[in-house]
């Protein structure tokens, strides 16, 4: 029988700065990112796994991951609706103020999580603009779980929108026009034809959304009341473990969460594998 | 069916894509326009379809004005340039797109659906591709499956952007012929768009020579050839 | 006659009201959303003019957060890019394999929550660790102290260059600098002649958002930095502690330099993908 020769690890190659980049990559990737993300399994792997459930297994604890989970759940599902709205009006319609708006979306990802969250709180506290108006129809925003979701729909606003937005760009009108010839109505094209188009773009964003906003603590800390059990979030609580030099607990929560990341980051690209299987590209 | 064009153009912005050009198809032929690119044949096409409308004049489809009837509801079966294939559907559901599209009262039941679109499968000549997705085709099966898919909602006419562009020269030759079989064999109507001149001259019955907007000429194959009726056209069919 | 002023609608486009709807629930969205918070920074900046606005930004805490903002990009941001640089050339210029599990491993910062990435470089350099407890033992602290922000905010801007720099590489391929190759240039020049004009604005590019973030970092810097006033409080930590003392106008100017900041960023950016589309990553060009 033949055995295929494994392929070499690295192909020959004439271009020149193989060792140098090679090395500048694998030394700084190591420095600043895998030892100090190895620092945290092994403080946890030292801590062990039965002590690390027993930190994670409090009340406290499943309440700030739970509330974390649901509303950035719920913020990247109004993200994946609203960010296809938008990702379609700013590429398919013409009007005054369009490309104003095109730049807004970015804001998110340009402003600094702390200003993006003293501004919310500002607008949406009692005293605020919307607060003000808000507490005359009897509902309180800032310092509630509305807050949260407020601040979290604001970092991850601009993810759906910029993952569609180039598909949008790239559907060929004919196959819209045959859809038309065929008899469908523009609503079935929308919803046989474009949205299967869309959908593994909208997905992924939806999932990179979803992620951003349950590791997401800057915009959040001041408009939450970030009280124990009903409006505290998971990443904050490592900030009060570490405050009081609980490095332990700490590191049993960040795994926690890092553990969710990962599992995340599988699904977002599950999702890219299965879309280029399906139509040959992503 | 028979096609009337009475004095159609089309505007876009300040350039006139199509001056008042008249034509009549009749009933079950199959016509080439032909032209270079910008002579606005792809233009009269699409008019024809129903995916652009004239500035002025009408389209007759046996003698009722279809001007403004919407694309919908036009029942023409129009093969574009790129196909226009649905990529995240099979081929089954590409060809039956048109059928299920349909509001439910006048919908095919399942079966009959199936039956439909392995009837078209059989004629033409793929008989085992429906399971496939459009990226597991060659340009010659894609085409005949768009081809497919527009018979398939039983339409009135064919009409076709340049059905044989984005082929190779061997390819050409045989869905020429597989076009022409299609025809004879459905009678419909059949308009297809072409910039090249032997492919024009050896399907059609009719040949339309376009130029900048205008008809230059309208003939059989061997009248246009025998009597060009302007340095244009003897130009462009002796390239 | 044929009626041709009758409203025509081509088959790709939605009603009219359909699309007044849309542009409606657009721009009601980014307006609440966007525009409104941006407008409330100023506001509050200026709620007692802007005398008042100034002079918080003139004393002493203040300018030295600033000044450590700067210090912390001036590092951050080129060692980023020096690395951006290093591992696009690895990615696209040679053929390995592990490749698609390296680029994974590039883009993991960008999943990992910022506070965890802090809580990761504390317990790496902490005091308490083996290795933080000897740098700190010879004199030389990271956690608490610059090195430590330093690290932190290259945690999380590290992917910004290479994932700019990648798709705009692979798309260009090797064939120009193998040209110059055969016309006898040696690596430096083939980079510095070939690969770097090709580059430049998706460099830029990537630059230009790994600054913005670098300067804004808030939850990782806040692990890692331990908020010692005027040593190492940054910016964002400055503008959180002077909010909770309830320093409005003070916490918000300091802000509003950081939305200026964003802005000016938002505006190259945009100047960016307009004049130089074609040599930008494909996402980018709209």
């Amino acid at each position: 029988m033949l055995r295929t020769p494994r392929p070499p690890l690295i192909h020959r190659s004439p271009m020149p700065g193989l060792g140098l980049t090679m090395g500048i990559t694998i030394t700084m990737l190591s420095l600043v990112v895998l030892l100090p993300i190895g620092a945290l399994l092994a403080k946890g792997a030292s801590f062990g796994l039965g002590n690390m459930w027993d930190v994670v297994n409090r009340e406290r604890v499943w309440a700030a991951l739970f509330l974390s989970f649901r509303l950035s759940f719920l913020a990247a599902c109004f993200n994946l609706v609203f960010g296809v709205i938008l990702a379609w009006v700013l590429t398919r319609y013409r009007f005054p103020g369009r490309r104003l708006l095109d730049a807004a979306v970015d804001l998110p990802f340009a402003l600094p999580t702390a200003v993006a969250g003293i501004a919310l709180t500002a607008l949406y506290a009692p005293n605020g603009a919307f607060g003000a108006l808000a507490k005359e129809l009897g509902v309180k925003i800032a310092y509630t779980e509305w807050g949260i979701l407020i601040a979290l729909i604001f970092v991850g606003l601009p993810f759906v929108t910029r993952t569609v937005q180039p598909v949008v760009e790239e559907i060929d009108r004919e196959v819209e026009e045959a859809s038309a010839t065929l008899g469908a109505s523009r609503l079935h094209t929308l919803r046989r034809v474009i949205w299967p188009m869309l959908a593994p773009a909208a997905l992924t964003g939806f999932a990179l959304a979803l992620a951003r906003a349950v590791g997401e603590y800057g915009s959040v800390i001041f408009i939450a009341g970030n009280i124990p059990l009903s409006t505290e979030i998971a990443p904050l609580l490592i900030v009060i473990q570490l405050e009081e030099f609980n490095y332990d607990a700490a590191a049993a929560i960040g795994i926690a969460m890092l553990l969710i990341s990962f599992a995340m980051l599988l699904v977002i690209n599950l999702i890219q594998i299965w879309s280029r299987r399906r139509i040959g590209h992503v | 069916m028979h096609i009337d064009i009475d004095e159609i153009s089309k505007q876009f912005g300040a350039t006139a894509a199509l001056h008042p050009v008249s034509l009549a198809i009749p009933s079950g032929a199959l016509v080439a326009l032909l032209g270079p690119s910008g002579s606005g044949k792809t233009t009269l096409l699409r008019i024809l379809g129903g995916l652009e409308f004239p500035s002025s004049g009408r389209v007759l489809f046996d003698g009722q004005d279809a001007t403004h009837l919407s694309v919908q509801d036009r029942r023409a079966g129009f093969v574009f340039q790129s196909y226009a294939l649905f990529r995240h559907m099979t081929v089954f559901d590409n060809i039956a797109y048109g059928l299920t599209a349909r509001p439910r009262a006048t919908r095919p039941e399942k079966a009959e659906i199936a039956r439909r679109v392995t009837r078209l499968l059989d004629l033409i000549q793929l008989p085992h591709i429906g399971a496939r997705f459009p990226s597991q085709l060659s340009g010659g099966q894609r085409q005949r499956v768009a081809l497919a898919r527009a018979l398939a909602i039983e339409p009135r006419m064919l009409l076709l952007d340049e059905p044989f562009g984005a082929l190779d020269a061997k390819v050409r030759k045989e869905l020429r012929q597989g076009l022409r079989d299609i025809h004879d064999t459905t009678g419909l109507t059949t308009v297809f768009v072409t910039h090249d001149q032997e492919e024009a001259m050896e399907l059609a019955d009719l040949v339309v020579v376009m130029s900048m907007g205008r008809i230059e000429q309208i003939g059989r194959p061997q009248d246009i050839r025998a009597r060009p009726a302007s340095d244009f056209v003897r130009d462009f069919i002796t390239v | 006659m044929s009626d041709t002023s009758l409203p025509f609608r081509p088959a790709t486009e939605e009603t009219p009201l359909t699309r007044r709807l849309l542009i409606g629930v657009a721009v009601l969205g980014l307006a609440l959303l966007v525009f409104a918070p941006l407008a409330a920074v100023f506001t509050e900046a200026l709620a007692d003019g802007w005398a008042a606005a100034l002079a918080s930004l003139g004393n002493h805490d203040a300018r030295s957060a600033i000044q450590l903002t700067l210090i912390i990009t001036a590092i951050a941001v080129p060692m980023n890019a020096a690395f951006g640089i290093a591992a696009a050339w690895f990615i696209t210029k040679f053929d390995f394999r592990g490749k698609a599990f390296l680029i994974t491993l590039i883009d993991l910062p960008f999943s990992v929550s910022p506070v965890v990435a802090g809580l990761c470089i504390v317990l790496m350099f902490g005091a308490n660790s083996l290795v933080g407890g000897w740098l700190v033992a010879h004199g030389f602290p990271i956690v608490f102290a610059l090195p430590g922000i330093v690290l932190a905010t290259m945690f999380v801007t590290f992917p910004f260059v290479a994932r700019e720099l990648i798709p705009v590489m692979i798309e260009q391929g090797r064939a120009e600098e193998e040209a110059a190759l055969t016309l006898g240039a040696g690596g430096w020049r083939v980079f510095w002649t070939v690969t770097l004009p090709n580059i430049r604005w998706a460099l830029l590019y990537g630059v230009l958002l790994c600054n913005a973030r670098a300067m804004g970092e808030f939850g990782a810097v806040a692990v890692v930095s331990g908020k010692i006033r005027g040593q190492t409080a940054t910016m964002p930590i400055t503008i959180e502690m002077l909010y909770n003392e309830y320093l409005s106008v003070a916490a918000f100017s300091m802000a509003a330099l950081l939305t200026a900041l964003a802005l000016l960023t938002l505006l190259l950016k945009t100047a960016l993908e307009r004049r130089h589309a074609d040599a930008l990553a494909a996402s980018h060009r709209h």
